[in-house]
């Protein structure tokens, strides 16, 4: 409960220091690279104004474009398996009891772990002479070898990907799912619904909110992604599996090439920030009706007669 | 004495009302749904609303006063606990909080609990009482407080039926002889005669009417107002469908500029032909549509049936139930009135029977 | 539309010390509008729990029609339910949301879309609600979302009962007696078997054909509406039905008084109850001491409740020699002022069970309509 406090421009001095923080862990440096994205540098003194020739420059850029590619199918993939992964895993657990506390953390642990240790995990793991998966895979007679193997990189980089962040989704449909009162699921087994329309008219409506969240999410860190596939598979064989981050990062810190770079990075961000943009904008406001309705509903359960 | 001035309770309205809340009395603040009572209750209390106003207690503003600071207790709809405290931790937290000494609390605690009857769960945490026990462990603890002025929040409206009862009369007798301001809010008229020394009418977050519950009832300024005390609404008419036009005529020109006119469910009563007095009486014939009983009283819900007795055209209420909101309920919309009467009446669907009203209940609203 | 019998009913959580039901048996007659009516803790949503299917009865047999339902689930007894709160598919609109009980049973009871059509539209239109089909429940009120939920259980013509769980609670208190009319007419129009479970009294009472109180897990008594109300079974029926309930006093057996017997009171009566309609305040002396059951009490408090005639009617709560009584009625004595109570009717009690009626000798108080037997 808020509370009605006078009103104090005082209360200003107390925000400062994370204003400053912020300033300068992320505002100035962002306000840096926009500054170097418009600028041709050679050497720390001689730098010339360009406009928008490296904009343009990247976006006409072949390894640019395929980079581009690869990071949206790598977004989508995961996505698509994930998001109904993570539904099916929440709804298999049970809803109260000693074993719910167990395996919600044991659903945790992948999610705790530094992103470069699952590389490394995943990277031995897959190892064809002696990774558990790589050999397994070979004694049962597939010719299994992320290394030379594009596709079976890209295969690797997805497993390793839902096996980190499924149990986001579950662990945030898990809470969705439980927001559901009892007298719902009552209510369709008394209609006669099988287990499929109990799933899309009870729990989907519920889980709507739910999994905006966790797509956006999702989406947004995928897009991102860069430890885990620079550990497992360094952007090979070739560049079959370098995305979009790691591209970057070759061109910024490999080559120095600032200017580029810095234009790279602005696009980068807009694209991410236009993606959840559009997303959330067509699905929120739906969702915020719904979740007012839920709560009153929520609010009415809980005048309970005991 | 808490005074309250231009206070709006929404937003959206223009001209805010004042009131002085009788001092060490009972105030019941009664509206419906949606009236701003809640809003109200905030205000005073001083947490975030949209409710504004200027307050003030013994002459001395309210308005900066943080909640902390104010001399009020609140007791909310919702049984509001400590969860992870005892019984006598939960009583004792005001006092604990106000920097009391030990022996004082200890004291107070005991006395608090005897009162209320939680004498033997001093131990207990509060998710294992009863729902009732545990809002009398709220009340316990707004009382702890000893603040001057004490709200209570529609508190017994998630109570069963009988123990509602019972922890009203409980909650009478508890704040009788103490010289708190009680402000207690609810939607049900019952409880303004049962507990409020002094009413306060809201609707729309707007102030109807304030006074003696029984004046309020007998002599409502405006029609909003003498809906709230009657449960169920009042029965209303057109001055201009009575029959007996002089008595019409009278009570039109006595009210003002009023075209309607209304009577309360419990004035009506039923009557023998023969026993119907045409000059202290109107009269006519109804036709019962439904009944509900709940024992002690009956609610005969009819249809008017025109006479030159009562009403020569008794499609008249153009009011009908409207007022409440419920023209889209999906309700059968007929010219329906009820007629409260004590005992266990059982009459059949479409019987007719003669239903009277005192002149003198027949009630005239002012202005609207 | 079954007939419903419960043979020595019994339940008890496993691992609990004392069992929440205690055997009980009754019969709900095909068509009948049924309520059960208790405190909280009574037992009465666990036997609502056990109608359902939610719980496996630890002792007895449910039956309907005959049938021993009482390891079959929810949706094999063919019921359907109305809960405390609104309970509809979000995502659907009013209209399928009306349909979804018959779309579910397709393969089941062979409805086509047209008749399923029909269906809808019968509902809805005794509901009144044909104008909020097209439309969805977060744009309904909890009234109108309460009338869906209660049109979706009356879907299945062939349902066996439907039970309700206190389906007032969330609506609004001006809006409770519509939808109370609305459950009453619907019932006698399509004859459904309906049990309704309630704290209410007035809800029960003005529902049901017959109420069945409970308290204790136990059925303290099963009838109409009336017989509940005049000829309580129990001391807890006479209290917890009317508000306030009833006054109890008891009888010193060893010495009564003679105007006990002089009322018809036996020599087994333990205590007396009388409801607080049933007496009136008269100023003393008394003209007829032993014609009516009486005490002198000394007013504490008059609870006013409305005007009749002019003059303030209530409830006056009174101190007297035999403990606190409440008297309803006119109002005519002030706070410290000594009156009689006198008792125009009342009923004797045994160990907390009836045992009979009794009447003042020269009551004129009407029993019947005031109007007369039409």
């Amino acid at each position: 409960m808020a509370i009605n406090k006078p009103y104090n421009n005082r209360a200003w001095l107390g925000v400062l220091p994370v204003l400053l923080i912020v300033a300068f862990s992320a505002v100035i440096p962002l306000m840096t690279v926009v500054n170097y994205s418009v600028q041709d540098i050679l050497d720390f003194n001689s730098r010339f104004y360009v406009g928008l020739d490296w904009y343009r420059e990247t976006l006409q850029d072949p390894r640019f474009i395929e980079a581009f590619g690869r990071q949206v199918l790598f977004s989508l993939s995961v996505l698509a398996i994930e998001i109904p992964l993570g539904i099916l895993v929440a709804r298999g657990l049970p809803k109260s009891g000693a074993w719910t506390s167990v395996l919600l953390i044991l659903l945790a642990v992948p999610l705790l772990i530094p992103w470069n240790v699952v590389g490394t995990i995943w990277q031995i793991y897959a190892r064809s002479d002696i990774g558990l998966l790589g050999v397994g895979l070979n004694e049962l007679g597939l010719a299994f070898n992320y290394t030379s193997n594009p596709t079976h990189a890209w295969l690797t980089l997805i497993a390793m990907d839902v096996w980190h962040w499924t149990s986001l989704v579950a662990l945030l449909s898990f809470a969705g799912l439980t927001s559901v009162p009892p007298a719902y699921y009552q209510a369709a087994e008394l209609d006669g619904a099988s287990k499929w329309q109990v799933f899309r008219y009870v729990e989907m409506p519920r889980l709507g909110g739910v999994l905006v969240i966790a797509v956006l999410l999702r989406l947004m860190d995928s897009f991102m992604i860069y430890t885990e596939p620079f550990v497992l598979t360094g952007g090979g064989p070739g560049n079959a599996t370098t995305f979009l981050s790691q591209y970057l990062a070759t061109m910024a810190v490999g080559q120095f090439d600032l200017g580029p770079a810095a234009a790279f990075s602005v696009i980068y961000f807009l694209f991410i920030l236009l993606f959840c943009w559009i997303f959330y904008n067509s699905v929120m406001t739906d969702e915020t009706v719904e979740d007012a309705v839920e709560n009153t509903a929520n609010n009415n359960e809980a005048r309970h007669h005991d | 004495m808490l005074r309250i001035q231009n206070v709006l309770l929404n937003p959206g309205l223009n001209c805010g009302f004042d009131h002085d809340f009788l001092p060490g009395g009972m105030t019941v603040v009664l509206g419906r749904n949606q009236a701003g009572k809640t809003n109200l209750c905030r205000l005073i209390a001083g947490l975030s609303t949209q409710a504004v106003g200027e307050l003030s207690l013994n002459n001395a503003p309210l308005n900066k006063l943080s909640p902390q600071k104010r001399s009020v207790a609140v007791v909310f709809q919702a049984f509001v606990n400590y969860p992870n405290w005892s019984v006598q931790q939960n009583i004792a937290s005001p006092m604990v909080a106000a920097g009391k000494d030990k022996a004082y609390i200890q004291s107070r605690v005991a006395e608090l609990a005897a009162k209320l009857g939680l004498g033997e769960l001093l131990q207990r945490m509060p998710n294992e009482l009863s729902g009732g026990q545990q809002q009398r462990l709220a009340i316990a603890r707004a009382l702890a407080k000893e603040a001057q002025v004490l709200l209570l929040d529609e508190p017994l409206v998630n109570l069963d039926y009988k123990l509602r009862e019972a922890l009203a009369l409980e909650l009478r007798s508890l704040l009788d002889d103490s010289d708190t301001t009680v402000i207690y809010t609810t939607t049900d008229p019952k409880d303004a005669f049962t507990l409020g020394d002094d009413l306060l009418l809201l609707e729309g977050g707007n102030k109807l009417q304030a006074g003696a519950p029984l004046s309020v009832y007998q002599t409502p300024k405006t029609f909003a107002a003498a809906n709230l005390m009657s449960d169920p609404g009042i029965n209303t008419f057109t001055w201009s469908s009575l029959s007996d036009q002089a008595f019409a005529q009278q009570c039109q020109t006595a009210s003002g500029v009023s075209k309607r006119g209304g009577v309360r469910p419990e004035h009506l009563f039923f009557v023998a032909k023969s026993e119907f007095n045409a000059e202290e009486c109107v009269g006519f014939d109804l036709q019962v549509s439904a009944l509900e009983t709940s024992g002690d009283e009956t609610f005969v819900h009819g249809v008017v049936q025109a006479s030159n007795l009562g009403f020569s055209d008794p499609r008249f209420s153009d009011l009908g139930f409207s007022d409440t909101g419920l023209s889209d309920s999906g309700l059968r919309d007929q010219p329906s009135w009820v007629v409260r009467s004590p005992g266990m009446l059982n009459f059949s669907q479409g019987q007719v029977l003669l239903v009277a009203v005192q002149k003198r209940d027949i009630l005239a609203f002012g202005g609207q | 539309m079954a007939n419903i019998v419960l043979d020595q009913l019994g339940f008890a959580y496993p691992g609990a010390l004392e069992p929440t039901l205690l055997p009980l048996s009754v019969e709900i007659k095909d068509g009948e509008a049924f309520a059960l009516l208790g405190a909280s803790g009574a037992g009465k949503t666990t036997l609502l729990n056990l109608l359902s299917g939610l719980l496996v009865p630890t002792t007895g047999r449910i039956l309907f029609d005959g049938v021993d339902v009482s390891s079959q689930s929810g949706s094999q007894r063919n019921l359907a339910q109305v809960f405390q709160f609104p309970v509809l598919y979000e995502s659907l609109t009013i209209a399928d949301n009306l349909a979804f009980p018959l779309r579910a049973r397709k393969a089941v009871n062979g409805f086509s879309a047209a008749d399923i059509a029909s269906r809808v539209a019968k509902i809805a239109g005794e509901l009144e609600i044909e104008n909020l089909l097209k439309r969805k429940p977060k744009t309904l009120s909890l009234f109108q979302k309460q009338l869906v939920a209660i049109g979706r259980a009356l879907m299945r013509p062939d349902v066996s009962v439907v039970l309700l769980d206190e389906p007032l609670t969330a609506v609004e208190p001006r809006t409770k007696w519509q939808l109370r009319q609305s459950l009453k007419r619907l019932q006698e129009e399509l004859g459904v078997t309906m049990i309704y479970v309630t704290h209410d009294q007035t809800e029960a009472l003005t529902f049901a054909d017959r109420v069945a109180v409970m308290a204790d897990g136990k059925i303290l008594q099963t009838a109409s509406p009336q017989e509940v109300y005049e000829h309580p079974a129990h001391e807890f029926v006479g209290f917890f039905i009317g508000s306030p309930g009833m006054n109890f006093v008891a009888i010193d057996s060893a010495t009564p008084a003679p105007m006990y017997a002089a009322s018809g009171v036996d020599q087994s009566a333990q205590r007396i109850g009388f409801r607080p309609e049933w007496a009136r305040l008269e100023h003393p002396p008394m003209t007829h001491p032993l014609s009516a059951v009486h005490w002198l009490g000394r007013v504490t408090h008059c609870q006013i409740l409305g005007t009749q005639d002019g003059a303030p009617v209530g409830i006056t709560t009174l101190a007297s020699e035999v403990g606190e009584l409440k008297v309803r009625g006119a109002i005519n004595a002030t706070v410290g002022e000594e009156i009689m109570v006198v008792v125009d009717r009342c009923v004797s009690f045994c160990a907390e069970h009836y045992v009979a009626t009794h009447y003042a000798q020269s009551s004129t108080v009407q029993l019947t309509n005031p109007v007369g037997d039409e």
